[in-house]
């Protein structure tokens, strides 16, 4: 618990030194910025372990009342938005600290859930990266890791690798759970809302995207969720939604200028080595060129 | 010379000089980024974000006081670097001297190296005490005379003036480096070297300044796929085909320029394996390593990380032969330290002239000594309290836990602002350079 807090901590902080080298005397630095990107790759991982720790135990709880008999109950549980719920399960009190995260939780399980599919090729990715916390970072598998989210963008970085990495690799752990759930919900239940559970979680991660998207981002975001479901990548989906929880702390360090940070964003975004560090016109297609947060973010070095 | 670190051996040290303003309101370019010795110990540069280079003499020993070594003065000063910007990038190049390397002396001119983030120049710094009097067709002040008056001739000669240093760009090395350049280093083949950034390293010709050889490159085709950087780079003393450089993932790659002409294989990889035990957020940043230096002798090399220094005998990559901590009280406190960017400060390192002790810097304007032979340790202070003529310093003590002794530090007061990144060790003698944020203290041992 205390964990999950420091590595908030320190990815807001880190956040902050990443957007600062940019208007820094000299230009970015390289080495300073690689070694702030590494500290908050190692902070999101643990954040994420501890998320999804969380989420396993709830998909436990969760699988538990598949087999029993508290179907409808159950589904009033995965019922995003229903922080009552997640309260009573063992150990999701730390979860539900946030008041976003309930409903994230509930998002990114329905999220994993889609994402089995993704799963296959998550396979490589760093399995034994959440072991043991802010082990061993690997290199992100990057281009297939790739949040369009323009949150994640600005974060970028933040996340940079951060997304590409664990998240794969995280769900690997907790979509065990609730894909047995879902089975064993469907094999059991012949309740007809069991099989839209699912459904339901997934249309309404995708609403509560675009409303919490919407709501931290200007504009932008608009633009970018349809263009993000319609990707249908659901590791996108599902980083992006880790990040929405990060918004609020975002915001607080970047102010209400999230325009003027994605302007900069932008305009430290060149193709090749720091060249043109413009501040370009923002393009929510430049940005989905840009992808992956961590190419957006060495790519400006 | 004596072996020297302080503690239970015989060697005390002793303030000797202080340069720079007294003023606690420093001003930007005042703060000193780099000193270096000369081969001879005579001049001393030092280098500073404004971009200025400070050299100073070494008096002559006084034959009136054969045990005080001679003072430092200054003995020129010049503009090296101007801030730059680069249009095409939009960025602007920062004037602050990164590095200084003197060259061997071979005539009577001296030369040294100097770069910032881009630009390496190579400065002649002459003397000039005589010049050339009584010509026929000027007067003294330069006017020239008319021919019609000139009756006699006589032979110009050469009178004494007073000293002059001039100080000359004599090459300068510019468009070479796309990051920043972070280390030179002169080869012992007194013809060559080379100059590290964070992605590549150029081999250049003293003599030529249109062309250079990149004998390293790191860059990854996918920047994405970015874990290390080159944090340092040094050529060997005396092997003219062998350098080596340092990652900000705390390996060592020696390379020898006989193998290929890219020297991305290298030839030996020196690292240590990370105890897990101390495994944290911030591992990777301290295990970063910001210097690297040769040993005089050639076959120790010496790093520097944020809290230790290692020794690495060349014969053996899988571990230093010795690690001494600098300050490990401040591995609880890398959180405070990454807030404040304190722990992004990249501390040089130096040997003493025979290789027995080593030297680096610290906080609170503390610096250390580890007497390699003696296994004995101490932690000076270089501050103006104790910068009475010839005062012997004091040895410090942080405390890092438990009852506070008198005179110890505790580490919550240690003032993270005062840092010492830069020091250096006559080559000769015990004389040491020690800078502050922008002073410069000179030490010696007390004879």
């Amino acid at each position: 618990m205390e964990y999950k807090v420091e590595a908030h901590r320190i990815m807001s902080i880190s956040l902050g030194k990443i957007y600062n080298s940019r208007v820094q005397r000299g230009g970015i630095k390289l080495h300073k910025n690689l070694l702030v990107s590494l500290v908050l790759r190692s902070a999101r991982q643990v954040y994420l372990r501890d998320y999804y720790g969380g989420i396993c135990l709830s998909a436990q709880q969760a699988r538990e009342w598949c087999e029993g008999e508290y179907m409808d109950s159950e589904q009033d549980r995965l019922v995003p938005g229903s922080t009552e719920s997640l309260p009573e399960s063992d150990g999701q009190s730390e979860v539900a600290v946030d008041k976003q995260e309930p409903s994230i939780v509930v998002e990114s399980h329905a999220a994993l859930d889609v994402e089995s599919e993704a799963r296959g090729e998550q396979d490589h990715a760093e399995n034994g990266v959440l072991d043991s916390g802010c082990s061993e970072l690997k290199t992100p598998e990057s281009p297939e890791a790739s949040p369009t989210c323009e949150v994640s963008n600005v974060v970028t970085t933040i996340s940079s690798n951060c997304i590409s990495g664990p998240p794969p690799s995280n769900p690997k752990q907790a979509t065990e759970t609730p894909n047995d759930c879902q089975t064993d919900s469907e094999s059991v239940e012949e309740n007809s809302h069991e099989p839209i559970v699912p459904h339901t979680c997934t249309n309404r991660k995708r609403s509560a995207d675009d409303s919490e998207l919407t709501d931290s981002l200007p504009k932008r975001t608009k633009v970018m969720s349809p263009t993000l479901i319609s990707k249908n990548d659901e590791k996108k989906a599902e980083t992006e939604e880790m990040d929405t929880s990060n918004v609020s702390s975002l915001i607080t360090i970047f102010g209400s200028s999230f325009s003027g940070l994605l302007s900069s964003e932008d305009g430290a975004q060149p193709d090749s080595e720091a060249e043109d560090s413009d501040s370009g016109q923002i393009c929510c297609d430049q940005m989905l060129k840009n992808l992956n947060p961590w190419s957006t973010a060495i790519v400006a070095f | 010379m004596a072996g020297a670190g302080g503690g239970g051996n015989d060697v005390q040290w002793c303030f000797s000089q202080v340069k720079g303003a007294i003023d606690d309101d420093v001003a930007e370019a005042d703060i000193i980024s780099t000193v270096e010795f000369n081969h001879s110990g005579e001049l001393l540069a030092t280098g500073d974000k404004g971009g200025r280079v400070v050299i100073f003499q070494q008096e002559l020993e006084s034959k009136n006081q054969p045990q005080c070594r001679g003072e430092y003065n200054v003995y020129s000063t010049f503009q090296s670097h101007e801030p730059e910007f680069d249009y095409l990038k939009s960025l602007e190049i920062e004037e602050k001297i990164n590095k200084i390397r003197w060259l061997p002396q071979k005539n009577a001119a001296q030369f040294l190296l100097s770069t910032n983030d881009k630009t390496i120049k190579l400065w002649k710094i002459s003397e000039r005490d005589k010049r050339p009097e009584g010509y026929n067709l000027k007067e003294e002040d330069g006017r020239y005379r008319d021919p019609t008056t000139v009756t006699t001739l006589r032979v110009p000669v050469f009178q004494p003036m007073d000293l002059m240093v001039e100080a000359s760009p004599r090459r300068v090395f510019a468009n070479a480096h796309t990051y920043h350049i972070n280390s030179i280093s002169v080869n012992s083949d007194c013809e060559t070297y080379l100059s590290a950034d964070d992605l590549r390293i150029n081999l250049w010709n003293l003599e030529i300044t249109d062309r250079s050889f990149n004998i390293v490159d790191i860059k990854p085709v996918n920047m994405e796929e970015l874990t290390e950087v080159i944090t340092a780079a040094e050529f060997h003393p005396n092997q003219c085909n062998t350098f080596v450089y340092s990652s900000s993932k705390g390996t060592i790659r020696l390379c020898d320029m006989r193998a290929s002409a890219l020297c991305d294989q290298h030839s030996k990889l020196f690292e240590e394996p990370e105890d897990p035990s101390n495994r944290s957020f911030f591992s990777e940043i301290i295990s970063s390593i910001s210097d690297v230096k040769f040993s005089h002798s050639g076959r120790y090399m010496m790093t520097r990380d944020y809290l230790s220094v290692k020794i690495w005998d060349l014969n053996m990559e899988s571990r230093p032969v010795e690690t001494y901590q600098v300050h490990e009280y401040l591995r609880s406190k890398l959180c405070s330290l990454y807030e404040n960017d304190c722990i992004f400060d990249k501390f040089e390192c130096c040997w003493n002239g025979n290789d027995s002790v080593v030297m680096t810097g610290s906080y609170n304007n503390f610096f250390r000594m580890f007497d390699r032979g003696y296994r004995q340790d101490v932690t000076l202070e270089a501050s103006r309290e104790s910068s009475k003529p010839r005062s012997v310093l004091k040895p410090r003590k942080v405390c890092t836990g438990g009852k506070r002794k008198k005179d110890e530090i505790s580490v919550d007061s240690l003032d993270f602002n005062k840092k010492i990144l830069h020091t250096a060790w006559h080559p000769q003698d015990n004389i040491i350079a020690v800078a502050t944020t922008n002073n410069l203290y000179i030490f010696q041992d007390k004879l």
